[in-house]
């Protein structure tokens, strides 16, 4: 494999919103999704994405991921403080002002670097809430972003094809 | 001499076979008493050390990060065109990501 580039190192970022990490560890789950708890929430939406065996009937072997890790991890933070800043809601138990606060508790974004073989997870979300609706759709929605605005690349290896003739790919929006 | 670092990732970096690369910047003109290169230059000049691979395509379809903003973002800093570097800048080439 190509040496990885010098800037595409581990970083975590911890914000009030939350925890963002990049790392060539694999991602621990259930410690993603315990690092959100809260005695606060009903509700924790998690997303795990897995390397896929397959793309367009071809055989996927394993999937890398580098990043330009220090511009990355400001992205991911911006966005779990964005996602915290949309889902607000009245806090009607403070008169006379009606203040927001932020429907979402905790979130946390875990992006591995490195080879992610199939089956094994790439990115995990995890996001907890009060209540179930904002936890939805604030875990997609953090996903969505981080797809298209981190500075992270994948390039996938299919079987029976050269190495070196990987391509990286560029998400589309699906 | 002012320098200004490039870090190439991704499809970049399979284009030049490199992953960072520190490039002189061009001379003082009459006009001008400092070193300075725009942006909008840079493409060309990274092309034209790398003759005879895909940077040049690459180029045309990535962003750049001048020191850790991005650049093309409105919100952000000015046209491109207007940006202009003077030396110690780190400047990366953004490829189309694919994160997640």
């Amino acid at each position: 494999m190509a040496t990885a580039p010098s800037a595409s190192v581990e970083a975590r970022l911890d914000i009030p919103e939350g925890t963002c990490v990049l790392t060539y560890d694999p991602l621990d789950v259930q410690s993603i999704i315990h690092s959100v708890a809260d005695d606060g929430a009903g509700a924790t939406a998690v997303f795990i994405g897995t390397t896929r065996n397959s793309f367009k009937g071809k055989v996927v072997t394993r999937l890398d991921y580098q990043a330009y890790s220090k511009m990355a991890i400001k992205t991911m933070a911006n966005i779990l403080r964005d996602a915290h800043s949309r889902y607000t809601r009245s806090d009607h138990h403070t008169a006379p002002s009606d203040t927001k606060t932020s429907s979402l508790i905790k979130s946390a974004v875990h992006h591995r670097l490195g080879t992610v073989p199939v089956g094994e997870p790439s990115i995990v979300i995890a996001v907890s809430s009060p209540h179930r609706k904002e936890a939805f759709v604030a875990c997609e929605l953090i996903l969505e972003e981080v797809k298209m605005k981190a500075q992270i690349w994948k390039r996938e290896f299919y079987e029976g094809e050269r190495e070196d003739e990987a391509e990286w790919k560029a998400n589309t929006g699906h | 001499m002012p320098t200004i670092t490039v870090l190439y990732f991704a499809a970049a970096s399979t284009a030049t076979g490199l992953t960072t690369e520190e490039l002189p910047l061009p001379a003082p003109s009459e006009s001008d008493n400092a070193s300075c290169l725009p942006l909008s230059a840079l493409a060309d000049l990274l092309a034209a050390r790398h003759p005879g691979t895909k940077l040049r395509e690459v180029l045309a379809q990535s962003q750049w990060a001048v020191d850790e903003e991005m650049v093309d973002d409105p919100a952000q800093v000015d046209d491109p065109a207007q940006v202009v570097l003077r030396g110690g800048e780190e400047v990366a080439v953004i490829c189309p990501v694919s994160g997640g």
